[in-house]
């Protein structure tokens, strides 16, 4: 295969896996900005939510400055922020069209019908309602988009390297999710364990799509401990770090088959890094620190991306930003 | 005027199919399933950029719905004429860049060569295999009557539009897969196979195997970028870009995953100039270093092959007559539309005395830009004309205006006739041969004869039925 189809499969689905993100991004934004306040609360949520996109050096005035009216702005429409949700339809879409012979019809059709419907959504006037039929609107899209891939591509190196795309993306995506409690200000510092605190997780597990799966999985309320657990290091759920490593350690062993040069330099990093996880446990991500913890592995997952994109001939991807 | 639906005051056999549906269905309702048809082309991905500024650049080319129907005897003479005429170009072409017999033999004066932008005198004494150097050839054909066809241009560098031919079928197919039950529509499925072959046909001499195929496109910001990568897709080869691939030992090679693969034969869709820095246009970033030597030594063919321009040009277009005469030994099988070269003092003369009546076209220029057509142009657009026709005649040739054939399209008022030419495309590999289709355009305004998609024409699905019928 051509390096640049590699690449072109890559970013496609990095930026279908992004533009989802963003949505649920928005979503958790939203919900965490309507719950009730206290004194103190701090109108933080927006700027944690500027962090967590990865949008804090693009981000107009720096992330203090955001309100709901400006992060929707940044976040949805702006073609400047390379996550915002338009620019991730185009360029998911530019990146289709340019590697368009390794697409099923189904794919092609499935992205190029969003670019088109873009338009009108756009003409709308984002108020609270609009913006949540667009958002719904946008992970929809992303479903069969990603359900076109599934369903329709031979499992080749094609389908591998939209895999590894999305999986770094994902991995990227969750874990800078689960920062975002983070940088949320409480009202006291006595409210950590209590009911705010409990409504600002089920808000991260929502934007993670997963908050029905807690409750699957755990049969209590939300808490850090669980959150923590089920979005790293579950292996079962579809969003946690966990998940996203044993996908990539997958997919890099079938794209690396027959070359031990690759194997050796890639897959065993991956490998590697992988293994790490497996044996982590939650006492040793809160002894380290979860903002600490997740900012390492940021760090981690982009260089292994680098490597990846470098190993197969195409430039290394933008260095993302560190939270 | 010819209407092609037609013969005499009745409708002709040929388009009783096309009748009954019409009528079954009514002008008003098929006219209101276009959308429908449109909605087709835009999901599978077919557009045509215009470079116009201010207008959507993925505009869809007009589709009219309205089938065009050449029968066994019609078709004949169109794929005969075609592969006749592509194998005098590409016979001619071998001799500009070799011995120059028709130089030597006084049949065409050897400036009309040297003073054309289109000739390349970096490729002279350069033989690609089987003397193929152009490879795809689009011959513009035209028709006044039913069995009267002219050639109105030869395209002989990087021909666009085969695309549209199957995909206007495909449309049609899925749309209305009635009209093509009983099987007398010849199948235009070849068209991969058919180029796939005729490339493989031309491997270069140094080919260690296999060939590997290969279609270069300028990217996807390029007018027929969709074109490109559908027949990357149909021949099932790479679609790279200039920066994909990369020369070395005088070998050419595209960057992969699993490192550098040789490539054989490339089909190029970027235009001469830009092929080669080392050789042409320094600036360009499309092309490929040192492409130009690795054809040379024998290591990659292209195809087309550079200047095969010098066989299209609009001067040059009047002599091929002669060419199929001197080098196939034959008369032509279509004639082409007679044509005045406006250097040549006494046609100079006529021209300008009947520009009302003619169409005047620039020797170089393309897409239907830059001309004028007399019968439906104003006072000024003439006297303007005139000017530049006396100020730079040997830039420009003049025809009559032919009383160009019509095909029924659908409007909101009904059914109208409309001027059409036909693209069929020629492919020469070890043999010579074409699908039984071609490209028709159709210009849209009524009385308009000007066809190209860069100027508001549109296409249909072009049809050649076969005598054979599988359903008595």
């Amino acid at each position: 295969m051509l390096s640049r189809t590699a690449e072109g499969l890559f970013w496609m689905s990095r930026y279908v896996e992004r533009m989802d993100n963003t949505a649920r991004l928005l979503d958790a934004g939203r919900r965490l900005d309507a719950l009730p306040r206290q004194d103190g609360a701090g109108s933080s949520e927006w700027t944690s939510i500027v962090i967590a996109s990865g949008c804090s050096e693009s981000f107009p005035d720096g992330p203090d400055s955001a309100t709901s009216t400006t992060v929707r702005e940044h976040l949805v429409r702006d073609e400047t922020n390379p996550s915002s949700i338009v620019s991730c339809i185009l360029a998911a879409r530019h990146n289709a069209k340019a590697v368009r012979p390794s697409l099923t019809s189904e794919v092609w059709e499935a992205i190029n019908q969003t670019q088109s419907d873009l338009k009108q959504h756009l003409n709308n006037e984002f108020d609270r309602k609009n913006l949540n039929a667009f958002l719904d609107w946008v992970q929809g899209r992303a479903s069969l988009i990603v359900g076109a891939i599934l369903g329709t591509m031979l499992r080749d190196d094609r389908y591998g390297f939209v895999q590894i795309g999305k999986w770094f993306e994902r991995a990227d995506a969750t874990a800078r999710l689960l920062d975002v409690k983070y940088h949320v200000l409480l009202p006291k510092v006595s409210d950590v364990g209590g009911g705010f605190d409990y409504l600002q997780w089920l808000q991260i597990l929502r934007a993670a799509n997963s908050a029905t799966a807690f409750r699957h999985v755990y049969g209590r309320s939300p808490d850090a401990e669980g959150v923590v657990d089920l979005l790293v290091l579950n292996a079962h759920s579809p969003r946690s770090l966990r998940t996203a490593l044993d996908q990539l350690d997958i997919e890099m062993n079938a794209l690396t088959k027959g070359n031990a040069g690759l194997q050796q330099a890639l897959l065993g990093q991956i490998k590697s890094q992988n293994q790490v996880l497996a044996q982590l446990s939650l006492e040793d991500i809160f002894a380290r620190g979860l903002h600490e913890w997740l900012t390492d592995f940021i760090r981690e997952t982009n260089n292994l991306a680098g490597m990846t994109a470098e190993a197969f001939g195409f430039g290394a991807p933008p260095v993302a930003e560190a939270s | 005027m010819y209407n092609e639906m037609f013969r005499g005051s009745g409708l002709r056999d040929e388009y009783a199919v096309i009748d009954a549906w019409l009528k079954k269905h009514g002008p008003t309702a098929l006219l209101d399933r276009q959308a429908e048809a449109e909605e087709l082309f835009r999901r599978i991905g077919i557009t045509f950029a215009v470079y116009t500024e201010g207008t959507d650049p993925d505009r869809l080319i007009p589709f009219d719905m309205v089938p065009r129907v050449f029968n066994e005897k019609e078709w004949s003479i169109v794929e005969s004429g075609s592969i006749q005429r592509a194998k005098a170009l590409n016979c001619f072409i071998a001799d500009v860049y070799g011995d120059r017999n028709i130089v030597r033999e006084g049949i065409i004066p050897e400036a009309m060569i040297l003073n054309n932008p289109a000739y390349l005198s970096q490729m002279n004494g350069y033989r690609p295999p089987n003397d193929i150097w152009s490879h795809i050839i689009g011959v513009d054909i035209v028709r006044t009557e039913e069995d009267t066809f002219y050639v109105l241009e030869d395209n002989c560098r990087t021909p666009s539009g085969v695309s549209y031919v199957l995909q206007n079928r495909e449309v049609m197919h899925r749309m209305f897969p009635d009209l093509f039950e009983g099987g007398r529509v010849r199948p235009v499925d070849g068209y991969g196979e058919l180029l796939a072959a005729a490339m493989q046909d031309c491997a270069p001499p140094n080919c260690p195997g296999k060939p590997t195929l290969a279609l270069l496109t300028p990217g996807q910001y390029n007018s027929a970028y969709y074109e490109h990568y559908f027949l990357a897709d149909l021949m099932g080869i790479e679609l790279v870009e200039g920066s994909d691939l990369f020369v070395e030992d005088d070998v050419v090679y595209m960057r992969t995953t699993n490192g550098p693969e040789r490539v054989d034969v490339l089909y190029r869709r970027i235009d001469d100039d830009f092929m080669d820095p080392e050789v042409f246009f320094e600036g360009s970033t499309l092309g490929v270093p040192g492409i130009i030597r690795a054809m040379k030594a024998g290591n990659i063919t292209m195809v087309n092959a550079p200047g095969t321009g010098i066989a299209d040009d609009k001067s040059v277009y009047t002599y091929v007559p002669d060419m199929i005469r001197f080098y196939l030994n034959e008369e032509p099988i279509i004639e082409n539309v007679p044509t005045y070269c406006c250097e040549r003092p006494d046609e100079l003369t006529y021209v300008l005395e009947n520009l009302p009546e003619l169409v005047v076209k620039e020797v170089h220029g393309s897409g239907g830009y830059g001309m004028l057509v007399g019968p439906t142009a104003t006072q000024e657009e003439i006297e303007e004309f005139r000017a530049k026709l006396i100020a730079n005649p040997t830039n420009y040739i003049a025809q009559p205006t032919l009383a160009l054939s019509t095909s029924p399209i659908l409007t909101p008022d009904g059914m109208s006739p409309r001027h059409v030419d036909l693209r069929p495309f020629v492919i020469s590999g070890k043999r010579t041969a074409l699908i039984p289709s071609g490209l028709t355009r159709v210009a849209l305004q009524e009385g308009s004869l000007v066809v190209n998609s860069s100027q508001g024409g549109g296409v249909k699905d072009t049809w050649v039925l076969s005598d054979r019928t599988s359903h008595a």
